[in-house]
């Protein structure tokens, strides 16, 4: 605590009492009103199969809440509209959630494309916004905090592991998008550092689900480790066509089996030897993991898989009550103050997860998961504590200096 | 030195031998898939007329029902023949509630087929979830020099190319086929002759639906089945036939050949982006080279029938 | 009245007269004076509604009236809204600079149609292999602009970012003195409304003038209306281009409402929707497809904010009602069985005539 926090202490005391007494009955007929949590999340279309259990862990953390008493005494309600795997829905609902619902902060998007598509509309309307989900990194945004882990927490783990159990000789095959290409970007200059090389880096447009040239051209690189970065649905054919074929490389990944549980869906042995880093998955054996799930299964029985962004999800519901506890009001331009303040912590399933100042991301804890020729899971190693340092180090201080861009390891912020 | 060009040239053709045969089976795997996307639309779209945007989920159905009477107890031959009879009796009796009150008026099967589909795609997601486990490829892998291939896949080409044969044999040589072409040609006349034109219509529609769905079932084993599966062949689906021209028995097999080669060769040589791109080109030049597509221009070679 | 005004009105049109007029008027003033009773949101949804609009009336133009089934008018949408992020992000909002993209951005459209609808209909193409051509041009732009996410694609100033799509563009924006106008909220709306209008009533003498009667002659059939000496293809590539462009004009407001603009404006989902909701409205008229548009694209939103996972299967299942029991589409066969009720009741009622047994 600081010299002159008591000052301020007072004032907002002073203040509060003041417009307290002079609001005394409006006041109390806020106090029963519900705080207004905006949750855009695609229920329907191509992204549902990893979307419906995020929906499921924010509504489970709201009744948790809400069961306790709500936030600084007041209930919380969800306002969720499906978004429907869709840009413009996402862009039409953000403006509906702001304008008419008056929302007091907003969770969601699941692929990078529909957080560029609303990221603007809070920009401009200086909405507080989550984006829990794992993604390529480098959103340095003065109103958005992000609870998913970034390739600075997945690939310097992931990758030098890899490198030293398998090889040196790493071939990329990447989704031809923003994600898979910056991913991709990540993965090439870890190897270079490590003293690997690449021996194949390939691109694959979103809609291609026939992998055949991409097997040969794999077979022929010979390499040590195969890092997958594909996504959706087309792109996930690969697996069985690569097991069909026989490819039998070790195989690392950020996205797969976190996300849209691969190794559930597919038979046995097409994930063999794949290697995901995630801050979360159904598997992982802890007591505060082991609860979280029985909580999880309870309400929601249907629930196929609960992946590591509904822990993201449902970590945020709870980073954003600690930091409207800690600023004592809903006001969004307190709550953004108080949550980028630091020290801003939940004990989620997946371990403790932290918003750091600087990038208004999070710490994580990070599960090495191993997926065996039977599709079962053991997890090798688990790093503690990653911080997102990567954003501070290259010069996005929001605590200092107010920004909205994304950043790539080849388009840096300008000093 | 004799005996270094003895001991090297062997290596070498056999490198040369493996290196054809791994861009053959990459041709042949691409062809198999447009032939196979082709198969139902060819004759719902490209005899019956009918723009069935609805065809990826009949794909999806003869996927679903082959999985899961697959992961319940089934055969896999078995389970493939009722992902097929699914997809036909779906198409049976879509047919007869409301693709038959359009043929006189075709554009509106856009609408139709549209609604349709979001129907599909949407109740599937409902009912099914959001995925379900999937199927294991059959038959293994067999190695060549530096590459192994898939023995399903490459079983695949000559499936479709008997496939093909089947469908050629059934409209060209049976009282149905026969029938069948009549009707759609002139449906006034083909009545006049006393044919039962409705029923021909509807025993038709249900043949397209049911190798949409032997499309699905086929590939079922080597994707993964999820509801929007089917927008995974919409395009090349379409792409194909429409490049075959008005006939697609005669059209879909060169139509498929030619696409696939020149997409394989600029993915092999490109990689997949230009892969993608160079085939939607093709479509464009070679509709633009032969504007009735090629089966139209094989029939006006031949003096035209 | 002057004569091209009075072209209005006409054989390829549906409603005419002083109380049709009336009725479209006052849906129009009440529309222009909306912003004055309800709040922002329900102006800017309503916008984003009435943006679609001109891309719809192009696609009735260029097929419900001249008969060319185009599957890919999202090619000239996307690259309208592309052309008007980069030119505007690099001139930036000063002067009338905006406006320039605004205008450069409808004529890259205009000259991308000019190339392809040569390329069409003086090459032959006819029928169904136009959808496909133009479904393909589509897919390509799409495919293309998806992988375009890295720093080497930049245009001057502006990234084309991919996928994820581009934005952060300026606003039209006036210079009026201290304040120059920016067209947001409100005003954005306004200027939408007046284009909606101009557009509409200038689609409405085009298609009743004689120019229209040659579109709906090479419809019916091409051959005649070549043997009575009509440049056929001439006329079809006059009438893509005005619909290409109208394409192109929706994709800029559709950029400008949202500050953005993605490759999948330009995928399979995206081409196929225009073609929905001008069938869905009734093709032939372009009053119905304007109507239809604002309702299909209301419509399908309520439904996803109501109906959750159901939203989509009512879409679907809202559609198949429409074109099973409505087969010219639905406001076309409302309006006729209207007219037809009225005509009955005007007989029933006249005298002379003998009374039907149904009302």
């Amino acid at each position: 605590m600081n010299s002159a926090s008591p000052i301020r202490f007072a004032r907002s005391l002073l203040a509060g009492t003041l417009a307290g007494a002079s609001l005394l009955i409006s006041t109390h007929a806020l106090a029963a009103e519900p705080i207004k949590l905006g949750i855009l999340e695609d229920q329907s279309g191509n992204f549902a199969i990893a979307v419906i259990p995020k929906i499921y862990a924010y509504q489970l953390a709201v009744d948790e809440i809400n069961a306790k008493g709500g936030v600084l005494g007041r209930q919380l309600k969800i306002i969720h509209y499906d978004t429907q795997s869709d840009n413009t829905r996402f862009q039409e609902f953000a403006r509906r959630q702001i304008q008419q619902d008056k929302v007091d902060v907003i969770f969601g998007a699941f692929s990078s494309a529909s957080r560029e598509a609303i990221r603007p509309i809070m920009d401009r309307a200086k909405q507080l916004y989550f984006y829990n989900n794992q993604y390529e990194g480098g959103v340095c945004d003065s109103n958005v905090f992000v609870t998913g882990a970034v390739p600075e927490q997945q690939f310097s783990t992931l990758i030098p592991w890899m490198m030293e159990k398998y090889g040196k000789k790493v071939y990329t095959i990447a989704a031809d998008y923003n994600f898979g290409q910056i991913s991709a970007e990540w993965v090439r200059n870890i190897v270079k550092e490590q003293g690997g090389t690449m021996v194949g880096e390939e691109f694959i447009p979103l809609s291609v689900s026939q992998f055949s040239q991409t097997i040969q051209n794999i077979q022929k690189a010979k390499p040590d480790v195969l890092v997958t970065l594909l996504v959706g649905a087309n792109q996930a054919s690969f697996y069985e066509q690569q097991a069909s074929a026989n490819l039998n490389f070790p195989m690392a990944s950020s996205v797969n089996v976190g996300q849209a549980y691969e190794h559930k869906r597919f038979k046995a042995p097409a994930l063999k030897d794949m290697y995901v880093t995630a801050n979360y998955v159904e598997e992982v054996v802890s007591p505060a993991s082991d609860d979280f799930k029985k909580r999880f299964r309870a309400k929601f029985p249907k629930v196929e898989y609960i992946n590591q962004e509904a822990a993201n999800a449902y970590d945020a519901i709870y980073l954003y009550k600690a930091g409207v506890e800690k600023a004592g009001s809903i006001d969004q331009a307190k709550v953004k103050a108080a949550l980028g303040s630091g020290g801003i912590c939940t004990d989620g399933p997946s371990g403790k997860v932290c918003i750091d100042p600087k990038s208004h991301h999070t710490s994580h804890r990070i599960y090495l998961i191993h997926v065996k020729a039977d599709h079962s899971v053991d997890i090798p190693k688990v790093w503690d504590d990653i911080q997102p340092y990567w954003l501070g180090t290259v010069g996005c201080d929001l605590s200092k200096k107010a920004d909205q861009s994304q950043y790539t390891p080849s388009n840096l912020p300008k000093k | 030195m004799r005996w270094s060009i003895a001991h090297f040239l062997p290596h070498a053709q056999m490198t040369f031998l493996v290196e054809a045969y791994a861009f053959f089976y990459q041709l042949a795997d691409s062809f198999a898939f447009l032939v196979l996307c082709g198969l139902g639309l060819a004759i719902i779209f490209g005899m019956m007329g009918v723009i069935n945007l609805a065809h990826g989920e009949f794909i999806m159905c003869g996927a679903y029902v082959t999985v899961l009477s697959a992961r319940a107890g089934l055969p896999l031959p078995f389970a493939m023949l009722c992902g097929t009879l699914a997809a036909g009796l779906v198409g049976l009796i879509l047919e007869f509630l409301i693709i038959r009150r359009l043929y006189h008026r075709l554009f509106d099967s856009i609408v139709a087929t549209w609604a349709l589909s979001l129907i599909a795609t949407q109740g599937m997601l409902i009912v099914a979830g959001p995925s379900i486990e999937g199927l294991k490829t059959p038959f293994g892998s067999f190695e060549l020099g530096e590459y192994s291939f898939s023995v399903y896949r490459a079983l695949l080409p000559l499936i479709a190319l008997l496939l093909l044969g089947a469908l050629y044999w059934l409209f060209v040589r049976t009282r149905f086929g026969i029938y069948s072409r009549a009707t759609i040609q002139d449906a006034d006349m083909a009545r006049a002759l006393g044919a039962n034109t409705r029923r021909i219509y509807s025993q038709t529609f249900t043949l397209g639906a049911a190798l949409a769905g032997l499309t699905g079932a086929l590939y079922a084993p080597t994707i993964t089945a999820v509801p929007t599966m089917g927008q995974a062949f919409i395009v090349q689906s379409f792409v194909t036939v429409v490049v075959s021209g008005a006939d697609v028995m005669l059209g879909l097999a060169p139509s498929a050949a030619v696409l696939a080669f020149i997409q394989s060769l600029l993915a092999k040589s490109y990689g997949q982006l230009i892969g993608q791109i160079g085939l939607l080109m093709t479509v464009i030049i070679v509709v633009r080279v032969l504007p009735k597509g090629i089966s139209g221009w094989v029939l006006q070679r031949n003096g035209g029938r | 009245m002057p004569r091209w005004l009075s072209l209005v009105d006409g054989p390829q049109t549906l409603g005419r007269g002083p109380a049709f007029w009336f009725v479209l008027g006052v849906i129009v003033l009440v529309a222009a004076l909306l912003p004055t009773f309800v709040n922002a949101f329900a102006i800017t949804n309503l916008t984003y509604f009435l943006v679609w609009v001109f891309m719809a009336l192009g696609l009735s133009l260029i097929w419900g009236y001249a008969g060319i089934l185009s599957f890919g008018q999202t090619a000239f949408f996307g690259l309208a809204g592309y052309t008007y992020g980069v030119i505007s992000i690099n001139l930036g909002d000063a002067g009338l600079w905006t406006w320039f993209a605004l205008l450069l951005s409808l004529v890259l459209p205009a000259m991308l149609a000019i190339l392809v609808g040569y390329f069409m209909f003086y090459g032959g193409v006819r029928d169904v292999f136009v959808g496909i051509v133009t479904l393909s041009i589509t897919l390509v732009f799409e495919t293309f602009m998806a992988q375009t996410a890295g720093p080497e694609w930049t245009i001057g100033s502006a990234r084309l970012n991919g996928f994820n799509g581009m934005s952060n563009m300026p606003p039209l924006t006036f210079p009026w003195g201290e304040n120059p106008i920016i067209f947001d909220g409100t005003s954005l709306f306004w200027l939408v409304l007046a284009l909606v209008v101009l557009v509409y009533v200038g689609l409405r003498i085009l298609v009743n003038s004689r120019f229209g009667n040659v579109l709906v002659a090479i419809r019916e059939n091409p051959e005649r209306a070549e043997m009575l000496g009509y440049n056929v293809r001439l006329y079809q590539l006059f009438v893509f281009v005005i619909g290409s462009v109208l394409a192109g004009l929706s994709g800029v407001l559709y950029t400008l409402w949202g500050s953005y603009i993605t490759p999948s404006s330009m995928g399979l989902t995206a081409a196929a929707l225009p073609i929905i909701w001008v069938a869905a409205g009734g093709r032939k008229d372009i009053t119905a497809t304007l109507f239809a548009t604002v309702l299909l694209t209301w419509l399908s939103q309520q439904l996803a904010v109501k109906g959750s996972q159901y939203a989509l299967i009512w879409m679907g299942v809202i559609l198949l009602v429409v074109v099973l029991f409505a087969p010219e589409g639905l406001f076309v066969t409302v309006w006729k069985k209207l007219r037809d009720g009225r005509r009955m009741r005007q007989r029933a009622t006249a005298p002379k005539t003998v009374s039907l047994p149904s009302a």
